[in-house]
């Protein structure tokens, strides 16, 4: 897995990074815990920011003891084309229910449905407000700068939906002064073709980046059906992706001496054919997909205080259209979010803020006229240093909906070094060298040192635990559908816990080792279910079961850097074993079978290299079964898909860069569904050449 | 990457063994023992099947038609099932064909294409067949057609046009009688000749139909419902369910029980001696004598069957019960006096019953 399991840091992306001389005094942390432990911490998770003078909090800081999965931006560089289900599907052992190229793409973190995971961008969450999800197909990598994904209940710090988890998409201002950017056409398999663009131009005073990026595909590959009278190939019928257009300009400005003002857009436009399944004639859906993102920020970062404000306007447009038959939807979203952080003494910071949410929908499905929902929540979060050694946070969030308030949501966890830095150098003081090396080559098995060489071997292994509750909000489809809306539906709310150990071994210079290993469990109650009426027939939704979802997520990463010579492997399991443990008596579905598309087991083993201008990158990703329904009977196998990326930068004409991209997908030719009745592409090739100047 | 791929092989081997184990294919039941049951599948996954229940054994084979294909999917949304002699024709409606099948063992005798919406099956002899399809969208329906098949070519050798979503279909006395369940009306074609030669109008939504001992036909007509598309949104009914007596030798001359507007009823079935009706209505299956004329107030079975069949063999009642399409469906087997005897689990949506 490339995707590496941080801790957070306090603030390197929100962040509105900034202001420029007040910070100069201040400590490198606005909530006053001691400079020098604390940033030392920082810099051996994350590179040193060093052009960033201010670091602005963002909420991650607020979630000690659980883990961050980060893509790191060689890994989005590779995938800039790409949505985010590709590359997620392509480099993390996440499960993904996915209806093939381009079509329906949704998360399934720690065995949750689609509408568990809160999906936030520039701290605002972008799920669509009627559906209640997040279609991963519709947002093109390109537009962020840091993909985070927060797995397990974080509902006081994300809010609504954040039951599974959190997915985070954020785009920071990029305050190197000068002006860069790149431009990468691309083109592949299938009729693939499309191209991005990203240009960044900063002042001491501002900062301006624009992202764009377009798609196209036709998807028209071949697969084969085993009919009664033999295989029988056939080429796949209307699933082409007619454009995906993204465009997402931000601008971030200095203003006096310690504040930031934000404007950022993203702006996507998807208009795709609706792929049914092979076994349906004639299919001929079409989709058109449209998000337009507004938000204005302000941000004022003083030596022991902080504090921000948020306004934003989303309009998110489906319009299906089967044949003849057209349902629109429109929502427009008005949301504000304020917030203020204050130092707790030397070792702690607070908090405190609030946020309101307006909805405006006008949807086919609720009748000719505009519905609208406000919803609104409070927040408190704590974080506390015990020590530098013992971090401490608790969080709480109270949420108001239309029909009442939703469960309380504490939050509440530690992370503390069992091993760290300072301890391995008094250890290291009674021993020599030779003999630790040693005992760490013997305790790994993967570090190969020379013993005379003199260097010291730092262990840092860390203990984290946490708990939390969470709660889904009912969409708006869920309230108000014609017919069937309930609009007595209860939140949905969650509980769950984890604890991991994660160790950190930093051996010969340029070699890093870090494993971690988490255990989880969490259930999920009043769990939405839509089903028929008795007597009438009419699908209603139901508060009707309760699902427990528990399993263990492993990973390890080693890291090597020798000359002119960078690489990595990583190696990632996941066991997820998700079940409904209690239902109604009405609810027909069985207690105690593992949940439909939620594999119990998936692994996957990255590896990239990079060595003068050439890089490589393969990752295996390996899938156990997953069944169809609710029953538990039919299912759909295990898949084993094989991807690689080879690439070579060389220098271009007038002091450009060109990077030289080739990808590939499905090596092993696997024949598979990604969902039943929707074959996935066969082995697939792509190739793109960016030039940064 | 060469030598990873001789390793990847390996593991795709080792991870279909982590796959959970396919049901064994038993020996086809006998004819005179098998009842077939119906299931829609969920749609969009192709996997609509036809089970073999062996009533004798009381064994079941969960879709007989991929086991004796090498594991071939029906299609998507097995819709009806008709039987001639020894084969099979089972509508695969959204794969918009008939797959033809040997009985008792479900091999493939051969698919007729070139359809479109079919529905319900039927036949008159071992060389003709009639097929109901819809035509046009869902938002706007097109007057449908009766396609006549040749079961020696297994091609569509004519085709009638009928009225709008024509559905379970009846030859008696050398017509086709078809109800247009969007129209108020039966089409008759006359089978000799393979045209229209009469349309009957009814009461509004005719979906089901059956001959009783006397030689009368009844239809069941749903009646129509709407919903308002403005506030409050509340479903308006335009016509109440109404069952519908007459004599084909003088059609015009009808006997009509209507049905109260709280639901809309369906799925009209006759007992083996052709003297009981059944029918499903908000949510329960009511019983009536050929000879009445009210409707009964008082349920047969409470319960709401996505489709039911009387074995003409031995008077067994099937019920099907489909409780969400998320999830396999059952049936439940009754003495003829409604207690019932067992179940068993089918695919998802099982929706009808063939006897031989």
């Amino acid at each position: 897995m490339n995707s590496l399991f941080r801790r957070l840091l306090a603030g390197a992306l929100l962040a509105l990074a900034a202001m420029g001389g007040a910070w100069a005094q201040a400590p490198a942390n606005p909530a006053g815990s001691p400079a020098p432990a604390d940033s030392a911490r920082l810099s051996r998770r994350q590179h040193r920011l060093g052009e960033v003078r201010v670091r602005a909090i963002g909420p991650e800081r607020f979630a000690v003891g659980s883990t961050l999965t980060e893509l790191d931006s060689a890994v989005l560089a590779q995938y800039r084309g790409s949505n985010l289900a590709e590359v997620l599907q392509a480099r993390t052992p996440l499960a993904l229910k996915y209806y093939g190229p381009g079509q329906l793409a949704t998360i399934a973190l720690r065995g949750t449905s689609a509408q568990h995971t809160a999906v936030l961008w520039n701290g605002l969450n972008i799920m669509l407000p009627t559906l209640g999800q997040t279609d991963f197909a519709l947002l093109p990598v390109g537009a962020s700068t840091r993909v985070s994904i927060q797995p397990g209940p974080a509902a006081a710090l994300y809010g609504s939906g954040a039951v599974g988890g959190a997915v985070l998409l954020d785009a920071a201002p990029d305050w190197r002064v000068g002006h860069r950017g790149s431009v990468q056409p691309e083109a592949g398999s299938f009729g693939l073709v499309g191209g991005n663009l990203d240009v960044r131009a900063a002042s001491a005073a501002v900062a301006v980046r624009v992202a764009a990026g377009y798609r196209e595909a036709q998807n028209n590959y071949s697969y084969l059906v085993q009919e009664a009278r033999g295989p029988v190939r056939y080429t796949l019928q209307n699933a082409a992706l007619r454009h995906q257009w993204s465009f997402s300009p931000d601008l971030a400005w200095r203003v006096g001496r310690a504040g930031e003002l934000s404007v950022a857009a993203w702006l996507t436009d998807t208009d795709r054919e609706i792929q049914s399944g092979t076994g349906i004639i004639g299919g001929q859906a079409r989709e058109r997909d449209q998000s337009r993102r507004l938000t204005l920020g302000y941000r004022h970062v003083a030596a022991r205080s902080q504090w921000s404000g948020r306004a934003a306007w989303f309009e998110d447009v489906l319009n299906y259209r089967d044949g003849g038959a057209p349902s629109n939807s429109r929502v427009r979203t008005t949301q504000a979010q304020a917030e203020h952080t204050a130092a707790l003494g030397a070792r702690g910071s607070l908090r405190l803020g609030a946020e309101a949410q307006h909805f405006a929908a006008l949807v086919d499905g609720y009748g000719a006229v505009p519905v609208t929902e406000n919803r609104a929540a409070a927040f408190a979060l704590l974080r506390y240093d015990s020590r530098p050694t013992l971090r401490l946070s608790a969080n709480l969030r109270q949420a108001a909906l239309p029909a009442g308030l939703a469960p309380l949501t504490p939050t509440v966890g530690l992370e503390w070094d069992l091993l760290h830095p300072a301890a391995n150098a008094s250890a290291a003081e009674a021993e020599t060298a030779a003999p630790a090396a040693a005992a760490a080559a013997s305790e790994t098995g993967k570090l190969d040192l020379p013993p005379s060489l003199p260097y010291s071997v730092t262990h840092l292994l860390t203990f984290s635990a946490s708990a939390a509750r969470s709660y889904r909000a009912p969409t708006l489809n869920e309230r108000y559908w014609r017919p069937g809306g309930n609009p007595d539906l209860r939140p949905e709310s969650g509980f769950g816990y984890e604890a991991g150990l994660r160790h950190r071994l930093a051996g010969q210079p340029g070699l890093v080792l870090e494993t971690e290993l988490t255990a989880f469990r969490q259930e999920v109650d009043n769990w939405v279910q839509w089903l028929p009426t008795a007597g009438t027939g009419i699908w209603s939704p139901r508060n009707l079961r309760r699902v427990r979802s528990q399993g263990l997520e492993a990973s390890t990463a080693l890291r090597r850097q020798r000359g002119h010579y960078t690489g990595s492997a990583q190696l990632a399991y996941h066991l997820t074993d998700t079940r409904k443990t209690q239902g109604a008596p009405d609810d027909p579905d069985p207690v105690g079978v593992q949940l439909a598309f939620v594999p119990r087991h998936q692994a996957s083993f990255s590896t990239d290299h990079r060595w003068r201008g050439w890089l490589a990158s393969s990752t295996l990703v390996f899938s156990s079964y997953r069944y169809i329904n609710a029953s538990g009977q039919d299912y759909l196998p295990g898949t084993l898909l094989l991807g690689a990326t080879l690439g070579r930068t060389l220098p271009g004409p007038a002091g450009t860069k060109l990077l030289l991209l080739a990808q590939a997908s499905n090596l092993l030719g696997q024949a598979y569904e990604s969902y039943p009745g929707r074959p996935a592409p066969p082995r697939s090739v792509g190739g793109s050449l960016r030039v940064d100047f | 990457m060469k030598n990873l791929t001789p390793l990847a092989l390996a593991a795709l081997a080792l991870l279909a063994s982590c796959d959970p184990k396919k049901e064994i294919i038993t020996e086809p039941a006998p004819l005179t023992t098998s009842v077939y049951v119906l299931s829609e599948g969920q749609f969009g996954a192709g996997d609509g099947a036809v089970s073999v229940f062996d009533r004798t054994a009381k064994t079941l084979t969960v879709d007989a038609f991929g086991s004796a294909n090498s594991g071939a999917k029906l299609g998507d949304v097995v819709q009806s099932m008709g039987v001639q002699g020894n084969k099979g024709y089972i509508v695969v409606n959204a794969s918009n064909k008939i797959e033809v099948v040997n009985l008792p063992d479900f091999k493939t005798a051969g698919t007729i294409a070139g359809l479109t919406q079919p529905r319900y099956f039927t036949s008159t002899s071992a060389t003709r067949g009639y097929v109901t399809e819809w035509r046009g969208p869902y938002t706007g329906y097109l007057p449908g057609v009766l396609s006549i098949i040749d079961l020696t070519t297994n091609t569509v050798s004519s085709r009638v046009t009928v009225g709008r979503n024509p559905e379970q279909l009846l030859a008696l006395g050398g017509k086709i009688y078809v109800p247009n369940s969007l129209d108020n009306t039966v089409s008759v074609i006359d089978e000799a000749t393979g045209t229209l030669s009469s349309t009957i109008t009814v009461a509004d939504g005719p979906g089901s139909m059956v001959a009783d001992k006397d030689g009368n036909l009844w239809v069941l007509c749903s009646g129509f419902v709407t919903y308002l598309s403005v506030p409050p949104y509340t479903a308006t009914r335009v016509s109440n369910g109404t069952l519908v007596r007459f004599n084909p030798a003088s059609p015009a001359t009808q006997l009509k029980l209507t049905f109260p507007g709280t639901a809309s009823p369906g799925q009209l079935r006759i007992s083996p001696a052709k003297d009981q009706l059944y029918y499903r209505f908000g949510g329960a299956e009511y019983q009536l004598s050929t000879s009445a004329t009210a409707l009964p107030t008082t349920p047969f079975l409470r319960r709401s069957f996505s489709g039911f069949g009387i074995d003409p063999r031995d008077n067994t009642i099937y019920g099907a019960l489909a409780p969400s399409y998320n999830s396999n469906g059952r049936f439940v087997r009754y003495q003829p006096n409604g207690t019932p005897i067992d179940s068993f689990t089918v695919k998802v949506g099982p929706n009808g019953f063939v006897f031989n």
